[in-house]
Formats: structure tokens, sequence, C-alpha cells
């Protein structure tokens, strides 16, 4: 076979499937162009989560008449000249592959006039290709409209998800813009509604209200907040005059400790105002909370880092969602200095009102307990342990052993009961149990078509963010069938009216939430896993946690449901209920044989 | 200090005050027992930070001072003594206290008073007088529908409210509401409301039930004091004092949640409702806890045939189980499901002879009422459950 250059239509669709991933990243580009080009006024337009339409208009500089084909060209932008530049990148796009990428999989009309300019230009390209080219009078500034995304690569097209979710990954690209632009008007209107508008103040804080509710906003630190803005300094200094700077100004805002997520994905990273993905700066932040939160929780931040440009390689990626830092060392310290710095001194003491000198909340006193407790555990017992599940002994064929009768001896570090059996010793998690026989329950019951819901006094207004919503959207059916009574209140909006009986004694729209947050993380499901998953979420949430302390009967209680159940030895996420020391191993390590 | 008193005194004071002592606290001082003389009588004094008690007891004193020793090996020890008067005196040099009481005789290691927390005490008259009996009854009521859970902090109090003479006492957990109104023998001058903590009133209750019938012929009473700051809240028993922590929030407007109409009222005798409740818990104490109720009219007018209320309960490994009960039922006939463990809890607190359910649909929340409880107004919210 002949070796060929690829005709530059293929090369194109090519070079899309890596930029262009689903309707957002089409916003996204759409997006970068308009604020490199000076615009002041975003405004972002979808329908059909961005498969009918995406419209992008911008008041910015615009393209002369003369340059727009240009513009389509592969490798054709305005944002770089030589190689060097290539080292001090201070746009969002340069490397000149979007619009082309774009207009490859799309029916793309771009309108546009230059400021300097009497008319303006309407172009109109399918599947690359110009089809129509004509003056037309308008207000400076660009207007990019998307029709029909991937009409001609439909293998992309059956990869799209339901479009309440491709319009929440649009809603969380126009935010996060919008949070590193405060200083430009964003608006984004979905099928017709206005979801979101930025005030272009320049605050930052009110974009932060915007996007995250002011709920959350009362709960975020400040940090660095008196310092010159970065934008403003990067300009006034000539940047090669400057000796390079590798350490970065941090800014931004973090959550108090208190207000803590199940996932990493509330922690964002912006290097130059540049929405970034980086986890091992992400792990910075959640060391610098160490022992601050719960076990298994991550913080909220939202973080701006300043750096010379030169000193960043933003050219990693097309999507150029991950950077290179010339000193990572320095930009991890940084950031988690700065982090710590800002937890420790403005961390809101928990009121105290009786003599000061003495009265710790409860809060704080049940966390150093938990502290003390993982402190205590992890001082390695240098035993060989064997997990129950794997003893060999067992006949092939034959039914899992059900567990022998154990009698109770203790708790350990509020987490672990001891128990002993005929053939030795027992650590059961006392979390991971529990949530084994809750499961089987809820099975059992769903069995027989009667989970029961208890209802609420007062209906629960439960505002999501979109891309929670079109979650809730998806599993509606599910999430009613495991005893939710869940309706749409219009928006993002649900209103909760009952939960399921097992739920009913904790904080239901709490309960509620960490199950979405824990339904986002797999999305992949399959949709007879999902009812699965549910169930288990439910169980997680309604199961008794690690660190606190159990009463002797509750414990009985535990043990003796637990034998029970059809397979005691996991919890529903398969991980081991119990570790088995039998009494051979304790012998052999007190030298007794 | 020297002090000298009798046995079951102290031992009866210990306990009171033994409830506030926390044994868990990273600071050593809560898991002891303050003993400070005051005004010629013998102070006990514990605190766990969310609540703080003194009592007062009955002594000899021939040398003032204070100290503080372990609550547990105190009470535990003074508990075994035989019915004698005891001596106490602090060692200063070692802070250590001296126990001597018929031929037995301790040195218990104490911690300096001055570490122990301050926890103020009534100064001036209370704000408003209670009859303490009815203060029990009232907490006992209604501090059960309180939240566990510490999520949600307000839910976990007992809202208090104090309006001209009307003291109303409400507590929910976001499933069922509990309210009980009782008229004050003496207005406030003005309204106060505040979040108590339910396990601090519960406390408070249970104080009641250990306090010695009173000598006079007048009920006793207790004064109640909200601190100026608005933080605390102080309840002046005879020779015991609560002091609590409030709760900052906002409570939930209750009025709004009690349904103004039902479709279905029944009357039933609450014992044997209790018990029928109580029978079909055991079949639903595996499943989701649900009770089934069917409610059914009686024959029309003239012909006297009682209405029925039957209650179902199945399990799916255990079995099942129906019981049924004669009632005075009005309007049409409903089919709704209870928690099982919300009836008990309401039921085992209503002390009229018959208790009234009030019902408009199997989704919508059912009244349970005492009947003929008079100006001691008591009404029970819970809201159905619903199988699927």
């Amino acid at each position: 076979m002949p070796i060929h250059i690829l005709p530059p239509e293929v090369a194109n669709k090519i070079a899309a499937g890596e930029v262009v991933e689903r309707p957002a990243s089409v916003v996204k580009e759409l997006i970068e162009n308009a604020i490199d080009a000076g615009a002041s006024e975003i405004r972002v337009e979808a329908r059909e989560g961005g498969r009918r339409l995406i419209r992008v208009q911008d008041d910015g500089c615009g393209i002369p008449a003369a340059e727009v084909e240009l513009a389509f060209a592969r490798h054709a932008t305005s944002k770089l000249h030589t190689a060097e530049d290539l080292a001090r990148i201070a746009t969002l796009g340069f490397r000149g592959e979007a619009l082309a990428s774009i207009a490859a999989v799309s029916r793309l009309t771009m309108l546009t006039r230059a400021a300097e300019e009497p008319t303006g230009t309407l172009l109109r390209l399918e599947a690359g290709q110009v089809v129509t080219r004509e003056p037309r009078g308008m207000p400076p500034g660009t207007t990019v409209t998307v029709e029909h995304l991937f009409f001609n690569v439909p293998a992309r097209l059956k990869f799209l998800r339901a479009a309440a979710t491709e319009a929440g990954h649009i809603h969380q690209i126009v935010t996060r813009y919008a949070l590193a632009y405060p200083e430009r008007r964003f608006s984004l209107v979905s099928d017709g509604r206005l979801t979101f508008q930025s005030t272009g103040s320049g605050k930052r804080y009110d974009v932060l209200v915007k996007v995250y509710g002011l709920e959350v906003a009362k709960q975020m630190l400040e940090i660095g907040g008196s310092r010159v803005s970065g934008s403003a300094a990067l300009a006034a200094q000539p940047a090669s005059l400057q000796p390079l700077n590798l350490e970065p100004i941090v800014s931004g805002y973090v959550g108090v400790p208190s207000l803590h997520r199940a996932n990493r994905q509330q922690i964002t990273f912006y290097v130059n105002r540049r929405w970034i993905r980086d986890t091992s700066l992400a792990y910075a932040v959640v060391q610098a909370y160490h022992t601050l939160l719960p076990a298994g929780r991550f913080p909220v931040a939202l973080l701006f880092l300043e750096l010379d440009p030169a000193a960043v390689d933003v050219n990693v990626h097309p999507t150029k969602a991950e950077v290179r830092f010339s000193d990572e060392r320095a930009v991890f310290q940084a950031v988690q200095r700065e982090v710590r710095r800002v937890l420790v001194d403005q961390a809101p003491v928990p009121t105290m009102a009786m003599p000061p000198s003495a009265w710790p909340s409860p809060e704080w006193v049940r966390r150093q307990t938990l502290v003390e407790a993982g402190e205590r555990t992890a001082r390695q017992l240098a035993i060989e342990l064997h997990r129950p599940g794997e003893t060999p002994a067992r006949p092939p064929g034959a039914e899992p052993s059900p567990l022998p009768m154990l009698r109770l001896v203790g708790q350990l570090g509020a987490t672990y009961i001891i128990a002993e059996g005929p053939e030795g010793m027992y650590l059961i998690d006392q979390h991971a149990a529990h949530e084994r026989i809750l499961y089987e329950k809820l099975m059992a019951e769903k069995a027989t078509a009667s989970v029961s819901s208890q209802g609420l006094l007062e209906p629960l207004p439960l505002e999501l963010t979109p891309l929670q919503a079109a979650l809730v959207e998806e599993y509606l059916e599910l999430l009613r069938g495991v005893g939710f009574q869940i309706e749409p209140f219009g928006g993002e909006t649900y209103l909760v009216r009952g939960v399921p009986a097992l739920l009913a004694v904790g904080d239901p729209r709490q309960a509620l939430v960490e199950i979405i947050e824990g339904l986002s993380q797999d999305e992949e499901l399959l949709a007879q896993e999902r009812e699965e998953e549910l169930v288990r979420l439910i169980c997680k949430q309604a199961a008794i946690k690690a660190g606190q302390t159990l009463s002797v009967q509750e414990m009985q209680e535990l043990v003796r449901q637990l034998e029970r159940t059809a397979s005691p030895r996991t919890c529903p996420h398969g991980r081991p209920t119990m570790i088995h020391l039998s009494a051979e191993q304790l012998a052999r390590e007190f030298g007794r044989t | 200090m020297r002090v000298s008193c009798l046995q079951e005194n102290l031992a009866r004071g210990l306990a009171i005050v033994g409830r506030a002592v926390s044994h868990r606290s990273t600071l050593p001082v809560l898991g002891n027992i303050m003993l400070s003389t005051d005004r010629g009588r013998l102070r006990l004094s514990a605190t766990n930070l969310e609540i703080g008690i003194h009592c007062w007891v009955g002594a000899k004193v021939e040398d003032e001072g204070a100290t503080t020793v372990p609550a547990r090996l105190l009470t535990d020890f003074v508990n075994t003594l035989p019915p004698e008067p005891i001596e106490l005196s602090l060692v200063v040099r070692t802070q250590s206290v001296n126990l001597k009481c018929a031929r037995y005789e301790a040195n218990i290691k104490g911690i300096d008073a001055s570490e122990f927390p301050l926890i103020p005490t009534a100064e001036a008259d209370g704000m408003v007088e209670l009859e303490l009996a009815g203060l029990r009854r009232m907490i006992d009521q209604v501090a059960f529908a309180a939240a566990t859970d510490e999520s949600r902090p307000t839910l976990t109090g007992v809202y208090a409210s104090f309006r001209d003479s009307l003291f109303t006492l409400a507590a929910t957990d976001g499933y069922r509401l509990s309210v009980r109104e009782t008229q004050l023998a003496q207005p406030v001058k003005e309204p106060v409301s505040v979040i108590v903590p339910a396990r601090s009133m519960m406390e408070l209750a249970r104080i009641i039930g250990q306090l010695p019938p009173p000598e006079e012929e007048e009920p006793a009473t207790v004064q109640v004091t909200v601190t100026p700051a608005g933080n605390q809240i102080l309840f002046h028993m005879p020779h015991v004092d609560l002091l609590s922590q409030l709760i900052e929030g906002t409570f939930p407007d209750y009025q709004v949640i009690i349904p103004k109409s039902y479709a279905t009222r029944t009357v039933l005798d609450t014992a044997a409702f209790l018990k029928a409740t109580r029978v079909a818990s055991l079949f639903a104490r595996d499943g989701s806890n649900i009770v089934n109720l069917q409610i059914t009219p009686g024959g029309a007018i003239g012909h006297p045939a009682p209405g029925t209320v039957t209650l179902t309960a199945t399990s799916a490994d255990l079995g099942d189980n129906v019981s049924e009960m004669d009632a005075l039922v009005e309007g049409a006939d409903i089919g709704i499901a209870f928690s099982a463990r919300y009836l008990l809890d309401v039921l085992s607190v209503i002390d009229t002879e018959q208790v009234v359910l009030e019902t408009s649909s199997p989704t919508s929340p059912g009244v349970i009422r005492p009947v003929g409880a008079g100006r001691e107004l008591f009404t029970h919210v819970v809201m159905p459950m619903r199988p699927h």
C-alpha cells in the first residue's frame, strides 16, 4: 500500500476527534476565542444540550473581512507567530486548530465584523467547505453558530449522552470561564431559558455566589485577597525584563473544613486563568486539610495560580486541560502552604458560649477521638492475617460456610468489633458489616416489591447543580423504586416528599446529595447495575459509620444480624467485613507451638 | 475544706450530678465532680460542656474550700458505704480528699478546683415559674420526637416558647411533630422562645423524677431563666440547678404542619391501641417497621355496630400478624401505614383513657391527640409510610 498524505478534510476530521469530544468542547473553544478577542460580554446559547445548536456571541475585536476564510484553515492563528512565542503563551488559544476542527464536523455559520471595518462578513461552512459568503451589516464582534454537530460523524453522535447531561457539561464550562474572568459578563441560555449569568463586575466573589450558591459561598475562605489581581500585574511587567519567577501567586477560595464532599470533583484549579486538571495539585489541597476532614471526604476549593507564562507549558494536550510546570515542587508547596495558612488563620473557631478556657465543641471532641482512633489502629499488627473468605480448606463447589456463632468481646478504635468464634478471633468492620446487613434486607424487600417509604412532614426542596439534576432525572424512576418520593419542581430544583424507611433517621437532604454524588462517579453503569448501585449507596448512607461508639447491646445485635446474612464476609462493595485470626496463628505468634 | 454529711444525701446528690459527667472527654477535669462549700451546704457540680448540674446537699461545714475528684470512684465508694455520717476533708498539699464513714476511710486524689469550668448559678428570681411534675410530663410527651442525628442541629432540640400565659414545647425530626401547650400561672413580661437540646430536656425530666418529695403542701416549682446573652438556659429547682447550652437557629414553623381538617376521625382505647401496636411491632421490627391500619366505620345511625381498626404487620422471614379493635369511627374508611416505632413512642406518653387519630389520606399526615385532656393541649403529627 503506497504511503500518501491525507487529504485535508480527513486530517481535519481526525484532529476534530481530539479537540471536539462533545458539545461542551465546542463551547469551550469558542469561549476561548471570544476571550482572546477581548470581548467584555459573551453570550452562549445551546439547544438540546448543544446537539441542535450552539451559539457563542461576543463583542470582541472581530475578524477583518479579508482574513475570515483563513481563520478556518488548519494551523491558522493570530495568537502566535514564532516557535519562541510558544514558550510564553498568554492567550488561551494558540494551536490554530479549533475552528477548523469544529467546522469539519458541523454546519457552521460565522458572522463577524472587525471594529475598524464598516461592514461585517457572513460565512457559512458545511463539513469544512465554504457554502456561502456575503457581506452583512452588524455591530462589531463575532457570532459563531454551530448546528448539527457531528452530523457527519455518526459514531461520535452515538456516544453523546442525554441532552440534560450534555447541557450540564456546557453549564460547567461556562461557569468555569465566568469564574476565571469575573470582569467579563457571561450568560448562558439553554433551550431558551437563561440558566446562568454573571455580572461582569470584576468581583470574583459575585461569580462564586452565582455558581456555588450563597449557602456554600458563605462557607468559603478567601486566599490572597489583598494581592494585586494577577492579570494586571502580568500586563504591567515587560515579560522579557523580569527574572523568571517560578513561584506562583496563589489566590482563590477554599471551603471551611465543615464543608466537604464525597469526591475530588469540587477541587478546581486555574493556571493563568486557564482551567486545568491536576491530580498532584488536588493532592496538595487535600494534604493541607490533613486531620481536618473526616476520612474519605474531600474539600471544596477554587484556586487561581499566577505564573510567568514561561514557567508553564500548556502545549501538552490538544484540549489544554493539562499543563506542565517547570518547577512542579515549588507549585505544589505554594498551593499547600497557602491553603494551610488560610485554614489555620481564618477557620472560624467553633463558638464557645461558656467560659472560653475549657469548652471545646462536641464536634471538635468527636474529631479528636476520630483522629486518635486512626493513630491507634495505624500501628500495624505484625501478625500474618488471613481473611476468612480465602480459607483453602473449603471443598470445591460447597456453599460458602455461614458464620459460626460469635461471642462479642468489645470494640476497637470505635471502628471495629472484636468477636470470638470456635476458631479464634474475628475483627469485624462495623460499617461494612452493617452495610451488608442493610443491603440484604433492602434487596429482600425489593424482591417482594414492598420497599417502604417514610413521608416527610414538610416537602424538602433540593437545589442541585445542573449536572446533578441531569443525574436525578436519569435515575428518577429508580430512585422512586427504592423509596424516595421525589418530583421535579422546575429548573434544577426537586421536591423530596419521602425517603426510604432506612434513611429516616438522618438528614434526608444530605443523604440524597451523597447518593447523587456517588452515582456521578460511575457514569458507565449498565441499566441493571444501576439499581444495585443505588441500593448499595443507600445502605452506605444508612449504615453506622466508623468512629461511632456502640453499646454492648448494639454490637451484639449487629453480630447476630450479620450471622444471619447470606454472605456475611464481604460488604456490598466487595470489601471484607471481617478479618479472621485463627487460634493456631495466635498460638504460633506467641510461640506456644 | 472540712465537711460532714449523711451518706444517703451524698449518694443521692452524686447520682443527680453524675449524669453530667463526661467520661470520654479530652479534658480530665470533666470526668470529675467538683465539691465545694456554699452557704452552709455542700455543693456538687459536674459538666460535660453541654449541660452543667449543681446539687446542694445539707451538710455541716467546718472549713470552707473546694476541690474536684474522679466521679466514678467517688460515687462507687460512697454507694458502698453504710448509712452513717461521712466526714470529708481536703488535704491541700496532695490535693486529695479524705473520707471517713463509720470504720471505712479512703483518700481520693483530685484535681485543683480552679481547673474546673465555671457553671453559673441562679442569682435572681427566674423569668418564669413552672410546676415540676407538670414540666416533667410535658418533656416526656415532646422530647422523644426530636432528631437524634447531629447533622440538623435545630431539630435535635426542643422548642420552648413563653408568650403571655401560654407555654409551649415542640419537637420534630422531620417525620413527626410533638406539640404540648399549657397555661402559665403568671403571664411572662415579654415573649421568649429558645431551642434547648433534647438531651438536656431529658436530663431535666430525669432529675425532676429523682428529687425528694416536697416537704410543704405546695407543689415544687422550677425557676426558668434564659441568660442575658441568650445562649444558655438555667433551671433552678429545690437543691438542684441545671444549666444547658441553647441551640442557635430558627425552629421550623410547626404550626403550618399541623393539619387543620380531617376526613376520618377514629377514637380508640389508648391501652388497646398501644398493645395492638406492640404486638404488630414484633412482626414489623426486622422489615421496615411498618404497621398497616385499616379503619372501617360502623353501621349507620340506629344500627349500633361499632367501627373497627385492624392492625397488620408482615415480615418476609418472620410471618405476619393481625389484631382488631373496636373504635368510634367518624367519616370514610381508610387504609394507612405508620412506622411502628413512631406509634409506640407517642402512644406510650398519652395518659388519657382514649386517644383520637385524625387522618385525611394514605399520604397525608395523621394527627394523634389524647381525648379529654382539657387545657393541657397535646398534639402529635406523624407522617405515614408508603409501601410500594
